[in-house]
């Protein structure tokens, strides 16, 4: 076993500089929009902070050994959903929702930190002795591991984040090696069920869509009504438990699903949103100069909607340069999980990725007006202590992966 | 198994076609808004936009045991000055027709310099209709002038109960960081039930939505005003007061320092409650607040302090049915045990005196009488313990827990709280002579007293004082459930010293002169020394002696004897309360409040 001792080869300098320089657009975003606001001013401070704090932990944590992963795998995972029953039992309620823990001067959301949890568990369960991916009880369970904490933040309730959860999960499964018929029978139940809540036809349609799947796959009969069977089954089970949720919590889901309903709420700030992106032009207002942020037609825009702070006042240039050092951290993790050897390492890669790349599509979708407003931030830009902390966890581990990937053959 | 299971390589691939895809797609809608309609963009956003402006809702409306209303709302006008189109030239014209000091404007100005210039300031509530007659007249010689019409608080219906109802100030900043809804120049409960039951009374905020320009100028109503939310009021509360037995109390008060507390003894219903002297919760709802609070707070008389929660004085000889029940409930005396009194009692070389010569005393004489002997006596007989245990049991020494924060416990002391001060087994014997007849080192609030008095009329059951008796949501009542308690003492010891007490106005005793030929009243006088000046008149009561509806406790400061100043004080509350009861109709005046609400919102 040899190893090759050069720089770049333990540590990739595209992937890290992409990181620091979206960390630096952030910064410049997050003193723009609160400097001189009567109550966020203190923000850019915090959030400079915050940056140092992830940026000694990255490191900390890229030095650690590669068994250390697979070793804190289970307990970081059972910690996490500790925490989650925690926080619905005793957290702070904010803007609706129960999702903080609250250690005086000092907040926390379990959500950030069960993301890393749900990784490392999945990636652990998949690895460990080679399980059959195919065999259904092992692909249950790992849905499992992915979909329990989803449902205790869906309960929160924080839709957005539990929404994350079950994207994650699913593309760990598929990085994994399923069949595509075993994923069928996998992602099916789920898009059958939100067919459900868009309506009647919707619901019907999909169960249609998936009868000739059925037949395209030419499985045996009794194996085509069982997984038919489960479809309706899971559809109806949801209906049931959306009766039980509380009449907020409801309305809360219907919104998500139809935010137009809300034009006042939802719908203003994609419209705000959309007129502070679109009047920054090709090279933008120019820093501190954007009028839409400035006067602040978007409350607390530096959380999820701080991309139009870089689209107002950095115009089309700099809006391009952000998506470019994304679709440089996209494509250096993809190129990781594919060269990865270790089954565990490839995993928890691929994990970070789609943890990134949802957050990064809802956000982005959201700001230029292309998807619904769903409540996410921006990975390492939007202001939030815990969501960069995390973010810059899950880096090291995947940095630390990198450096020993050749101690497996 | 046969299905086909693609490698790693096909799986690579399928997310790098969903990853660059959706830059495809990122890329055409910036290029399309940033590049190709850019320009549109930039119009649109330098034209108009839709501005949220939050309106305050009115707050829930205080109403008395009838549902008489206390404390209400009226509109009022508030000017404002938007600082980006004002010309600071006219600070001084304004000043003067506001009758403003000089330079109030430049300091709000500055102290709001941090703020958007195109947020309006508020410069001063509560304005003269003739001030904006005048202001509509001039208004084009004012630039960046304007008035809004606000709610405020209406105290015009007859009862001041400053230290009840507590006051509202604007929100400070440390307060924003805890509570949560709330924003710049909204007001706030700062004491009393305001500040208590803020969360109940605040109700929730409308949303006004204004077509703006990029410099936040209004140009119009956003969709004519029909997605607007118009703000919910908050709730009511129907307070245990009795509105007429309060004036009454109140009135009584005038030119005197004390405070009075009545309760309904079987469920620790506030009816009534005076710290004196009072101010004005009119004077708290100008802009002028410090210079308001400034002068209160200097007041040699303490105007701000609730006497009736907050101040300690010494009960006197109200006190003396504690010590007799301890006797009477661990067996020490009987209602026959008399005690010597010729004037006093010689303890070591040190004669404790008494006011007359009362020769030998029964327990209920001592009481009717108020013979100092007897309890000089007692008290040696039953010791510190039993003394401070009996005290505790009538709940001296610790907060009753009503319903408004500001309250102290008052001090009722121990063998321990001795032995600290003195070392264990060193103090003075001669100090339970002092605590016998209620002088020492114990001190009382005027809501313990009362509470104490409850308890003696309704036979050792009552509930936790309190001041609300429920909410009004939406138009239906639901009651607050009080704390019952019972502190376990036997009716025999009760009945001996209620009878004790109605002979103290009905029998030779020291309150004859409050007699009343159709309401039996019950109660006994104190004297209380007082090391800062002349001693404080006390006097504790409840009515009807056989089924006792009220129950009072007066302290006067610096009056003299109980019976002379504070009792006669307590017969009017009583009566007030038994006889001249000017009822409410029972009936909620909706239209009223609904009229002025929607005065507020047009």
């Amino acid at each position: 076993m040899k190893i090759d001792y050069k720089l770049n080869d333990r540590f990739d300098i595209v992937f890290f500089v992409s990181v620091l320089l979206l960390i630096l657009f952030g910064l410049a975003a997050i003193y723009s929009s609160t400097a001189n606001h009567p109550n966020a001013s203190q923000n850019f401070n915090k959030q400079l902070v915050f940056a140092i704090i992830s940026l000694v932990i990255f490191f900390v944590i890229y030095t650690l050994p590669e068994q250390a992963f697979k070793n804190m795998a289970v307990p970081v995972y059972a910690f996490s959903l500790f925490l989650l029953i925690v926080v619905l039992i005793a957290g702070k309620t904010v803007y609706g929702a129960k999702s903080w823990l609250d250690f005086g001067p000092v907040g926390f959301q379990p959500s950030e930190f069960a993301k890393i949890g749900a990784i490392l568990g999945i990636s652990y369960w998949i690895s460990y002795k080679e399980r059959d991916i195919n065999n259904i009880k092992d692909i249950a369970i790992a849905i499992g591991i992915g979909f329990l904490p989803a449902l205790l933040i869906l309960l929160e309730p924080d839709t957005g984040t539990s929404i994350i959860f079950i994207i994650l999960t699913i593309s760990i499964v598929f990085w994994s090696g399923i069949s595509l018929f075993a994923l069928f029978v996998v992602l099916s139940p789920l898009i059958v069920t939100f067919a459900s809540l868009l309506g009647t036809i919707y619901f019907i349609a999909s169960l249609f869509a998936v009868i000739i799947a059925l037949f395209i796959f030419k499985r045996d009969l009794f194996n085509s009504i069982a997984i038919f069977m489960l479809n309706l089954g899971a559809s109806f089970f949801f209906e049931y438990g959306f009766r039980l949720l509380k009449p907020h919590q409801q309305k809360r889901i219907e919104t998500f699903i139809n935010p137009y309903a809300d034009p006042l709420g939802a719908g203003y700030n994609a419209l705000q949103a959309k007129l502070a992106i679109g009047s920054g032009g090709i090279w933008g207002k120019g820093f501190m100069q954007g009028n839409q942020t400035q006067l602040r037609f978007i409350p607390e825009q530096w959380t999820d909607f701080i991309y139009c702070v870089i689209g107002e006042e950095f115009g089309f240039v700099g809006s391009i340069i952000v998506l470019l050092l994304f679709l440089m951290v996209f494509l250096r993790l993809l190129h990781f999980a594919s060269i990865s050897k270790d089954k565990f390492g490839s995993l928890v890669i691929i994990g970070t990725l789609t943890l990134y790349f949802s957050h990064f599509a809802i956000n982005i979708g959201m700001n230029l007006g292309i998807t619904p407003v769903i409540g996410i931030p921006l990975p390492f830009l939007s202001y939030g202590g815990s969501s960069l902390l995390v973010n810059m966890i899950l880096a090291g581990i995947v940095m630390s992966i990198y450096k020993n990937r050749k101690l497996h053959t | 198994m046969k299905e086909q299971v693609f490698g790693r390589d096909v799986r690579r691939r399928i997310l790098y076609v969903i990853i660059i895809s959706f830059f495809i797609v990122s890329f055409i809608q910036l290029f399309n808004m940033q590049v190709l309609q850019g320009s549109i963009y930039t119009v649109k956003a330098n034209e108009n936009s839709i501005k949220p402006v939050y309106l305050t809702a009115p707050r829930g409306i205080l109403y008395d045991r009838n549902n008489n209303i206390l404390v209400g709302n009226e509109p009022s006008f508030t000017l404002r000055i938007t600082p980006d189109k004002y010309d600071t030239s006219l600070n001084r014209y304004l000043e003067t027709i506001l009758g403003l000091e000089k330079g109030y404007i430049n300091g709000l100005l500055e102290k709001n310099r941090r703020m958007s210039p195109y947020v309006p300031i508020r410069i001063a509530k509560n304005v003269d209709y003739k001030v904006i007659a005048w202001y509509e007249e001039n208004a084009e010689k004012l630039p960046g002038v304007d008035y809004v019409i606000e709610t405020r608080r209406d105290y015009s219906f007859g009862v001041r109960g400053s230290h009840i109802f507590g006051y509202l100030r604007e929100i400070n900043k440390s307060q924003m960081d805890k509570m949560t809804g709330y924003s710049l120049g909204d007001e706030v409960g700062y004491a009393g039930i305001e500040k208590n039951y803020e969360s109940v009374l605040r109700g929730e905020k409308g949303i006004r939505y204004l077509l703006v320009d990029s410099h936040q100028k209004t140009i119009g109503r956003y969709n004519s005003g029909k997605s607007d939310i118009a703000p919910i009021k908050g709730y009511d509360l129907i307070l245990t007061l009795d509105k007429y037995t309060q004036q009454v109390a109140e009135s009584l008060f005038t030119d005197k320092r004390g405070a009075l507390v009545a309760i309904e003894p079987s469920t620790g219903e506030i009816l009534a409650m005076v710290s004196s002297p009072m101010y004005d919760l009119e004077n708290f709802s100008s802009m002028y607040f410090p210079k308001v609070w400034k002068e209160l707070n200097e007041d040699e008389d303490k105007p701000l302090f609730n006497r009736a929660t907050m101040s300690i004085y010494s009960p006197g000889s109200t006190f003396k049915m504690v010590p007799a029940i301890a006797g009477l409930e661990e067996g020490i005396i009987t209602e026959k045990t008399r005690f010597f009194c010729n004037g006093g009692y010689y303890f070591g070389d040190r004669f404790f005196k008494c006011l007359h010569y009362h020769s030998n005393t029964d327990l209920v004489t001592s009481i009717e009488k108020s013979c100092n002997a007897y309890y000089y006596q007692l008290a040696l007989k039953i010791g510190l313990d039993n003394w401070s245990k009996y005290a505790a049991k009538f709940g001296f020494g610790r907060k009753t827990g009503i319903d408004i924060g500001e309250e102290t416990s008052g001090l009722l002391p121990t063998v321990q709280y001795y032995e600290n001060a003195f070392g264990k087994g060193r103090w003075p014997k001669g100090i339970l002579l002092s605590l016998g007849i209620g002088q020492g080192e114990l001190s009382v609030t005027p809501l313990q007293l009362a509470q104490f008095t409850a308890l003696l009329a309704n036979y050792g059951k009552s509930a936790k004082p309190h001041l609300v008796k429920g909410i009004l949501k939406n138009g239906k009542f639901r009651g607050i459930e009080p704390q019952y308690f019972d502190i376990g003492i036997s009716r025999g010891s009760f009945d001996i010293v209620r009878h004790a007490m109605y002979l103290v106005v009905n029998g030779a005793g020291t309150a004859t002169n409050i007699r009343l030929p159709d309401i039996k009243i019950a109660g006994k006088t104190g004297t209380a020394q007082n090391p800062h000046g002349d001693d404080h008149s006390i006097f504790i009561g409840f009515a009807p002696y056989e089924n006792p509806k009220i129950a009072v406790a007066v302290v006067v400061e610096n009056a003299g004897y109980g019976s002379t100043v504070a009792a006669p004080i307590a017969r009017d509350v009583i009566k007030a309360y038994l006889n001249g009861h000017v009822h409410g109709d029972n009936k909620i005046i909706k239209n009223e409040i609904a009229a002025g609400v929607s005065k507020i919102e047009n």
